[in-house]
């Protein structure tokens, strides 16, 4: 593991970049609890809209406060919406502060969050939406819904593709004839479409938790497909290859030869096609969450905060902040496809 | 003599656009035990086919047309794929011509020794490093990967890994070939030391006769898909056409015509290329066997001491 990161850092700066990048989301997204100042449906109702909180050092009368604070923000011109700050109290910033309890997953109880200021104020790093709702701590506790969506949705897809591939191409013959027309089947249909009717389905007065039990398996059951097909590809030229005929000569099993010698072997591809097609789900959740068929209010995820500004352009132009969704999305995105193009190089043990 | 491997009959066919080729015809020849049974012969005749349907790992469209192949007296060739499995690598193991190709570029030399050990693990560790350093390798190449040694080092672990279970039989499929000469007789050595420790019978494939010569007990001579003699080096004076022309002794190759193979079964398969064919020639000539287990498939210049 070590050696992995070595030769990571060695092989491209930017992916080693990418790659403490990812894991800080993840992290972020995962003590979102802790870390956010609001639940993410605790709502400011006169404060809607409003631009992110201006954080303060240096008071009205020019005095320098080791203890940043904020002001409260009051509603100029109820029309327009513009903000000014009520510069006659400070609310100072506090660190590890009380609240009420929430639950990180359903199982650990926390009622200390990192920061946060006194009521009536209110800190909003990112921002409120239409309902004076925290976009910083809607994003944190949105990407743990998007981001987990994607890494569930690659291992399930993963799985299928590798199995279903992996027995297609290995085996052959009649095997090789069911599984692949199976798999031209569900790739005919065009994916999107596919992946809405197949929601369709399924009633839309669900649970939150069951929508997004759904959203993994229709994306992961979209995606195995193309990557079966690729797989049966590489064992097909794999399985001739001569060392799997010397692992046969050792008088090793079918299943072990398929296990420890073809698959590992095909690994340089699918990791790297793995880290690429995670964006795919989490545009592909937040393309169903943008059409109210995905996570729905008051649950947060970065495809159904950015699908609040659909439609509206007024809206997008006062308070451009909401877009900030959108920005996360693209920088997982982005730091997915510099990861997954390194890795093919750092997982292959030629260049070690 | 105990025989480890006997050969009866073997033919066998290969599918090639709808048509079955004959790959290997009429093949007969037994191994005893601490015996080092050389085959020589050039490319395409059916040498590596022989060494794989003796491991019955022929690829899929190749097809035994008839005949038995018996290992330590079990007939192959009547066994389920569940029972060869358990005979591959324990009694009969098999060496490779080009080394690199033959082991998986992903995984460490100790990974392929402890897939290739078959027995009690508490001793697989020891086994394992007594194995490498039979071959001349230090334990802690157990750590390297394949890319990471030279081709005789990754040769070494290959037959380290052939002999890990000491099997009865060891097959070696031109295992010098992708070498230099100097580590091609290190290796020769090697294995030569190994079978007076272990007294395995041994099919030694090459297409080197002069070697051949020089460290085979008995030398077989294959011709498109036939064995056309057996000789002992030292003892019996190749006298086959085709022997000849291997040795470069009387004829020289450039007088042989560069004739199509025509697949003919009912007559010499040197036919087309032998220069001392006339009409007597143009029937199927059988293997005449003598009584030192040698033999010839030539009517002229057979011997008197027939079995």
């Amino acid at each position: 593991m070590k050696r992995f990161f070595q030769r990571l850092r060695n092989h491209s700066k930017l992916a080693y970049f990418s790659f403490w990048f990812l894991v800080f989301f993840y992290i972020v997204s995962f003590f979102a609890d802790i870390l956010a100042p609001y639940h993410f449906d605790y709502q400011f109702r006169n404060k809607p809209y409003q631009p992110p909180t201006k954080i303060h050092f240096i008071d009205e009368s020019g005095h320098f406060h080791i203890r940043p604070f904020v002001y409260n923000m009051i509603i100029d011109d109820p029309v327009f919406r513009t903000y000014r700050e009520d510069q006659s109290t400070r609310y100072p910033v506090k660190f590890i502060v009380n609240g009420p309890e929430r639950k990180i997953f359903f199982v650990f109880k926390t009622s200390k969050y990192l920061f946060g200021v006194d009521e009536p104020a209110g800190i909003f790093l990112f921002g409120t939406d239409t309902y004076g709702r925290d976009i910083f701590s809607r994003l944190l506790y949105g990407g743990r819904i998007s981001l987990s969506i994607s890494i569930v949705g690659v291992l399930i897809s993963f799985t299928l593709g590798m199995i279903t591939g992996g027995i297609a191409g290995y085996f052959g013959g009649l095997i090789d004839q069911i599984l692949m027309r199976f798999v031209e089947i569900l790739m005919v249909f065009p994916s999107f479409y596919l992946m809405l009717s197949l929601r369709a389905m399924f009633p839309l007065n669900l649970s939150s938790i069951q929508v997004y039990f759904l959203i993994v398996l229709i994306l992961s059951l979209i995606g195995w497909a193309g990557l079966a097909r690729i797989i049966r590809g590489m064992v097909l030229s794999i399985k001739e290859e001569d060392y799997v005929l010397a692992a046969k000569s050792l008088g090793l099993s079918h299943w072990r030869i398929l296990f420890f010698h073809i698959f590992p072997n095909t690994f340089s591809y699918t990791i790297t096609a793995l880290t690429i097609s995670v964006p795919g789900y989490i545009i592909g959740e937040a393309a169903l969450s943008l059409l109210g068929l995905g996570i729905q209010e008051p649950y947060p995820s970065w495809g159904n905060i950015l699908s609040s500004t659909i439609g509206n352009l007024k809206v997008v132009g006062d308070a451009p902040w909401l877009l900030l969704a959108g920005v996360f999305i693209f920088a997982v995105l982005i730091n997915f496809n510099l990861l997954g193009d390194a890795l093919r190089n750092v997982l292959d043990p030629k260049n070690w | 003599m105990e025989k480890i491997l006997e050969i009866k009959n073997l033919s066998v066919i290969r599918k090639q656009k709808e048509k079955f080729v004959p790959v290997l015809n009429d093949i007969n020849f037994s191994i005893e035990k601490d015996e080092l049974f050389c085959l020589v012969g050039e490319s395409g005749c059916g040498k590596t086919s022989l060494a794989l349907s003796i491991m019955k790992l022929l690829p899929k469209s190749f097809t035994v047309k008839s005949g038995e192949i018996f290992v330590n007296g079990k007939n192959i060739l009547a066994m389920d794929e569940q029972s060869i499995r358990s005979m591959r690598g324990r009694e009969m193991s098999i060496i490779f011509q080009d080394p690199g190709a033959y082991l998986d570029p992903l995984f460490t030399i100790g990974v392929h020794m402890k897939e290739a050990f078959h027995g009690d693990t508490k001793q697989q560790q020891v086994l394992m490093t007594s194995a490498l350093k039979e071959v001349g390798l230090e334990p802690y190449m157990l750590h390297s990967y394949p890319h990471q040694l030279s081709g005789g080092q990754q040769q070494r672990v290959m037959i380290a890994m052939a002999l890990i279970n000491k099997p009865s039989l060891v097959i070696a499929d031109e295992p010098t070939t992708a070498l230099d000469i100097l580590t091609t007789y290190q290796i020769i050595n090697l294995l030569d030391t190994i079978r007076k420790k272990y007294h395995p019978g041994m099919l030694f494939i090459t297409h080197d006769l002069k070697l051949a010569t020089k460290i085979g007990t008995r030398t077989g001579i294959m011709y498109n898909g036939y064995i056309v003699e057996i000789f002992i080096p030292g003892k019996t004076r190749p006298a086959h056409p085709y022997s000849s022309i291997l040795m470069g002794t009387e004829y020289k190759y450039s007088r042989i015509s560069e004739a199509t193979l025509s697949w003919q079964s009912d007559i010499c398969p040197f036919f087309e290329k032998c220069p001392e064919r006339d009409s007597e020639c143009e029937k199927q000539i059988a293997f005449t066997w003598y009584q030192d287990m040698t033999g010839i498939r030539c009517i002229k210049h057979g011997r008197n001491s027939q079995v």
